[in-house]
């Protein structure tokens, strides 16, 4: 508190919630959604982590078409340059890349991808949640080399960004912490600090922390057991926003759509989006 | 009616500001001629094990009076550079040179210490902040930082005294609730607590502390809160409502504690002003001698 300059301090849901928007079902029907993303223009992307299909693409308009070849299991996606789709796939056990919509190549295998995010230098991390692990990858180098940068966060499972690339942060499945890190020059994290607390259920009950996005003011969005919630840029909660459908798990969000307006989440097996007072970072 | 109706719209635009208190600094505020002024040095702290990576700047306060053969008493105060700055809300520098000088409260070294920041390596990235963590938490992490990390540090150069009645801590908003939570976790290193307009709202947890306060047996902390009747009212809680909770419990368990509320807002101005009868008070029995 206190005479701090205006950033996105003392954040009520009121600075972010317009009171007049309502959840919009875009998709249903699936088995899981998962995989959230947007790609430059806005459009948005999800898989039905469930079934084996091709990813889907939804257009401003609301329109959802397939996007690439049949795929299974894919529980996280995200562009990097040049258009280039960065795929979790756990079930086949690596990391993919769909480049123009078309061309899918292997970026690294034998890990359990769960969730991933693109730097805008080309650097990639990943979540492993079974082995407590966070991986890095430089998409620059010719011969991908997997390195380790964390481990021991008890189910390690959504990963994100701050709009400046500066800081990384992963959810914990089980624990409510939200682990923040600094990228170093060499891309190793450090400083790792549980800079954001979820709210729980109950005591030794799992927060179900999953998919994470940020807005350009650096609020952070952490999908949960309780809903999704939301963090001022210090990592105060300013609330719990409500899933759409609460009786089903919440797992991915993203900012998408006419400039990045929507909040989009994958909920049980349907698609929702919200128009917000706030817009995403456009990754 | 003219005038009536005009007269009306001035009150209703200016209503907020004549109900408020003006106020204003005693000169015991002021430099006075003929008490000798302490010293003040700048220094970057950089090396903490309790938050890794935090860098921070920090000002010690140095009595014209200290004596480094003799343990002396300190106070740590929380966003730092707000306690010190000659124009800042409290001038605490001015206000120890004088009530020292009076022989109104012992020797004390004044430790201003800012919130840590995490530097992002990237070109143009924006630092993490880890005041609100430091401040907000309710755990022992902050004490620790104090006694592990910074108070080795000032003590290299500085004889602080070990007995725990010559420790305080003080601070504004999250640095008010800060302070209470150093005594609260290591009341046997600290028990004067100092806070101004105290965050004891649900930033990370803070308004648990009157349920906790009534039943915890009570600890040897003396605790001094400020508070205005227009502090925030926003998601994290209702600040005039949340310290009247605080006093009402410290009342219930029988502490020593002194809660003051004016009608200012989220600001530094009503506790700057009383800040000399704070520390008359907090260091009442303070045996001067010590």
């Amino acid at each position: 508190m206190m005479a701090i300059p205006a950033e996105a301090q003392d954040t009520p849901l009121s600075m972010v919630l317009s009171p007049d928007s309502k959840w919009e079902k875009i998709a249903g029907g699936m088995n899981f959604c998962d995989a959230c993303c947007t790609d430059s223009e806005g459009n948005f992307y999800f898989a039905d982590a469930g079934n084996k299909g091709p990813i889907k693409k939804v257009s401003h308009d609301g329109e959802v078409q397939d996007f690439g070849p049949s795929l299974d299991g894919v529980s996280g996606l995200q562009f990097g340059k040049d258009s280039s789709l960065y795929i979790c796939q756990g079930k086949a056990r690596r990391i993919s890349v769909l480049k123009n919509g078309k061309r899918l190549e292997t970026v690294v295998e034998n890990v359990r991808p769960n969730d991933l995010v693109v730097t805008n230098n080309n650097q990639l991390y990943f979540t492993e949640t079974s082995t407590q692990r966070v991986y890095h990858v430089n998409l620059n180098d010719e011969v991908k080399v997997l390195s380790i940068v964390d481990t021991g966060i008890l189910k390690p499972n959504g990963i994100g960004l701050t709009p400046c690339d500066g800081t990384l942060f992963v959810s914990d499945h089980l624990d409510k912490e939200v682990w923040f890190f600094r990228i170093e020059k060499n891309h190793k994290l450090s400083m790792k600090a549980p800079y954001a607390s979820l709210r729980i259920r109950g005591k030794n009950l799992p927060s179900r922390g999953d998919g994470c996005d940020a807005d350009s003011l650096s609020r952070y969005y952490v999908t949960s057991d309780l809903g999704i919630q939301m963090f001022d840029p210090t990592g105060r909660l300013g609330g719990v926003i409500s899933s759409p459908d609460p009786m089903k798990p919440v797992v991915s969000i993203a900012f998408a759509g006419k400039d990045f307006q929507y909040l989009y989440v994958a909920n049980g097996g349907t698609i929702y989006r919200r128009l917000m007072k706030v817009s995403g970072v456009g990754r | 009616m003219k005038i009536l109706v005009t007269s009306f719209f001035v009150l209703c635009i200016f209503w907020p500001y004549v109900a408020l208190s003006e106020y204003k600094y005693t000169e015991d505020s002021f430099p006075k001629n003929g008490v000798p002024k302490g010293k003040i040095i700048k220094k970057e702290f950089a090396k903490s094990k309790i938050y890794p990576g935090t860098v921070r700047d920090y000002w010690i306060y140095v009595p014209h009076q200290y004596n480094p053969e003799k343990p002396t008493c300190f106070m740590v105060f929380q966003d730092g550079n707000w306690y010190q700055a000659a124009k800042g809300h409290t001038r605490a520098p001015v206000v120890f040179d004088n009530l020292i000088h009076q022989k109104e409260i012992p020797v004390i070294i004044g430790i201003f210490v800012n919130p840590g920041v995490i530097p992002s390596e990237k070109e143009g990235g924006k630092p993490r902040k880890n005041r609100s963590l430091e401040y907000d938490t309710l755990n022992d992490q902050y004490s620790r930082f104090l006694l592990e990390d910074l108070l080795p540090e000032v003590e290299k150069d500085y004889n602080l005294t070990k007995d725990p009645e010559g420790r305080s801590v003080c601070g504004i908003s999250s640095g008010g609730i800060c302070a209470w939570t150093v005594a609260w976790e290591r009341p046997d290193q600290f028990r004067k607590v100092i806070s101004y307009i105290g965050s004891f709202t649900n930033i990370r947890g803070g308004h648990a502390y009157p349920a906790m306060i009534r039943k915890t047996e009570k600890k040897p902390i003396r605790v001094f809160l400020q508070e205005g009747e227009n502090d925030l009212d926003n998601l994290h809680g209702n600040w005039p409502l949340a310290n009247r909770q605080m006093a009402a419990a410290l009342k219930f368990t029988g502490y020593d504690y002194k809660f003051v509320m004016g009608d200012g807002a989220h600001n530094g101005k009503h506790g700057g002003t009383i800040f000399p009868d704070m520390l008359r008070w907090i260091w009442r029995d303070y045996k001067k001698a010590k």
